[in-house]
């Protein structure tokens, strides 16, 4: 391979991987602290591409029941400048979290405090994004969505270099992808491995009982947890949605099932596992050579399920002993 | 009455078999195992039926053996199933809980990218032409298809259940470790468990081909598998009633709410919410508590005497 399809190739998969793996911290949050799978993240993160691009683009004029209606008359407030768009990819991932935190008080709440059998959590959340998804494709249609070109500045649409006689391109979008993604990441780590929020988080994780007997109020710190999983699950959303674009309502079902492949690869539960994970996968599919590429899809699962067999705690994850 | 059949025949054999992929999830669930598997295996069962009825490779035997072509493609993809249920069983039920659940989940997605990308399950554009088995002309005919084949699955459930390999599979579920120690084999019976699921889902598949006439990638998916574990849960998964009540119930919802129009899907969604809220145990389990007499009520607790020195 040259060096310069390489140093593409590498890019590609650091842009997506970062994704992948914000993402995947989503899932990775709520399972440390309830040990469920919310199958409800893969609509969250679809959510909060639409959010923030209501917010920059104001209508939908395709299809749906929304065809038609403008907020924004005089034009988006949030569009055309870099710091605008940054401020409607925060609100659109905000909105994703207060969802988030509406999943979690009328279908998972609920459910714990009858003692329900935890599989059910499975279908309830599936259910969830089932109504999300259908939501979406009622309101404003199934076309697929693209921010426009200047919404976030005159920016160029590519960096370009030459490295030994050759050219590579790398797109502007990619480069801000990886760089908001590692200040999530940053952020994220500094928030619960630093502050106090973040030391009765883990400490809900390791046991709710004890938390609650020590004074921490173990709901509360699920609202915040489904709160950041949503928040997450929100920006990765319209990160890939400014990339690619907002493509439908179904187009957060892919990444829900990579983010699957991702937490288990790093390890359940694992907040550094989670980030390892979503890079490697992201990089393994980028160097999926192009004559294979039509089995890029199947190269998360065929990991996951490798690694399930050689090494069942992930690979950062620790191996929970059981008791008898 | 033939009004009716026309309307309701399809939707008919739909909650026959969905009964029947029911049960096929419910079978490892009974040796407390979550496998999602059942989509992979009913894909499979679907694409070898497909294939031996429509590739010009087995037009010989097609001539050859007329309508007996159809048990073949029957036992072919059971066997299949059972095979590669096995494959697969061997290496994932040492995985437990959720590791299980998403170990199968990537298994089914492996199987979906494998065969949009084969060509000899036709690729993204999947097998048509599929022709149809004993002269049957109109859909509801296959109601004598899966009906003879859930009421078989239910009285073999029900001895399996009855016999030394039900009492071992409940043993596993209650305490895994427990029954090790009184000398049952966890994973033999495990796998067991899981390849009569393969098994049912792949006759079922190979049914249903003829049925749909056409066959692609999209009959295997993760949504049909959670769609299976919906109708085990919210019929009841403790009861062998349970997945055909579920599969029947939930594959009418969408019918019964037709009148909704665009509204339909976003009911439905709300339907397996509140469903899994309010009824934890299942439909069947609900319905037995209501069946069982009340427990006593407890006797209002006496004050103790207040005791003064």
């Amino acid at each position: 391979m040259e060096l310069s399809q390489f140093i593409q190739n590498l890019m590609n998969g650091l842009a997506i991987g970062s994704v992948y793996a914000i993402f995947a911290l989503g899932y990775t949050l709520v399972f440390s602290i309830l040990g469920i799978i919310n199958f409800a993240h893969g609509a969250v993160f679809t959510l909060g591409a639409y959010f923030t691009y209501t917010l920059v683009v104001g209508q939908f004029e395709n299809n749906g029941l929304l065809k038609g209606v403008n907020l924004f008359p005089d034009g988006s407030p949030f569009s055309g400048q870099p710091l605008t768009f940054a401020l409607a990819t925060l609100l659109g991932a905000t909105l994703a979290g207060l969802v988030a935190v509406l999943i979690e008080r009328l279908a998972f709440r609920p459910m714990r405090s009858r003692g329900a059998d935890p599989l059910l959590a499975l279908v309830s959340s599936l259910g969830v994004a089932l109504v999300i998804v259908n939501l979406i494709q009622l309101l404003v249609g199934a076309e697929i969505y693209n921010f426009p070109s200047n919404a976030y500045g005159d920016t160029p649409p590519a960096l370009s270099f030459t490295l030994g006689g050759k050219i590579v391109i790398i797109r502007t979008v990619q480069v801000i992808i990886f760089a908001v993604s590692l200040v999530m990441l940053a952020v994220l780590g500094y928030v619960i491995g630093r502050t106090k929020i973040g030391k009765a988080l883990r400490a809900v994780a390791e046991s709710p009982t004890t938390a609650s007997l020590l004074g921490i109020s173990v709901d509360r710190f699920i609202l915040i947890t489904f709160f950041l999983s949503g928040f997450l699950g929100g920006l990765a959303g319209t990160l890939v949605g400014t990339a690619f674009g907002v493509a439908g309502p179904y187009f957060g079902v892919v990444y829900g099932l990579k983010g699957l492949a991702v937490i288990v690869l790093g390890g359940l539960g694992s907040i550094p596992g989670a980030v390892l994970g979503g890079l490697v996968i992201g990089l393994a599919e980028a160097f999926v050579p192009s004559q294979y590429s039509a089995y890029k899809d199947a190269v998360a699962f065929a990991l996951l399920f490798v690694i399930l067999l050689v090494r069942p705690q992930g690979l950062l994850g620790r191996s929970a002993i059981q008791k008898v | 009455m033939t009004d009716f059949l026309s309307t309701y025949g399809f939707l008919i054999v739909t909650m026959l078999q969905a009964g029947l992929l029911g049960l096929s999830l419910y079978f490892p669930l009974q040796a407390g195992q979550l496998s999602l598997a059942s989509p992979g295996f009913y894909s499979l069962g679907g694409y070898v039926a497909a294939i031996l009825l429509t590739n010009p490779a087995f037009a010989g035997l097609r001539d050859t053996l007329g309508n007996a072509m159809f048990p073949l493609t029957w036992l072919v993809a059971a066997v299949l199933a059972g095979l590669l249920g096995l494959l697969v069983g061997v290496p994932a039920l040492r995985l437990r809980g959720i590791y299980l659940a998403l170990a199968t989940i990537a298994f089914v997605e492996v199987l979906r990218v494998i065969s949009l990308n084969l060509s000899i399950t036709g690729g993204a554009i999947g097998l048509f032409g599929i022709p149809q088995p004993f002269g049957i002309v109109d859909r509801w005919q296959y109601v004598f298809i899966f009906g003879p084949l859930l009421i078989l699955t239910l009285l073999f459930a029900r001895q399996m259940e009855r016999s030394r390999v039900g009492r071992a599979l409940r043993a596993i579920r209650e305490d895994e470790l427990a029954a090790d120690a009184m000398g049952v084999p966890p994973t033999r019976y495990k796998v067991l468990a899981f390849v009569t699921g393969a098994v049912l889902a792949g006759i079922v598949g190979a049914m249903s081909a003829p049925l749909l006439s056409s066959w692609n990638a999209r009959q295997g998916t993760f949504d049909a598998s959670i769609a299976i574990l919906a109708f085990v849960l919210i019929g009841g998964s403790r009861h062998t009633w349970g997945p055909v009540v579920g599969g029947a119930l939930l594959t009418a919802v969408p019918e019964v709410l037709r009148f909704l129009a665009d509204w339909r899907l976003v009911i439905n969604g709300l339907v397996l919410v509140v469903a899994s809220l309010y009824l934890p145990q299942g439909i069947v389990g609900a319905l037995e508590k209501l069946g069982r007499p009340r427990p006593p009520q407890r006797p209002t607790p006496v004050k103790p005497a207040e005791v003064r020195p």
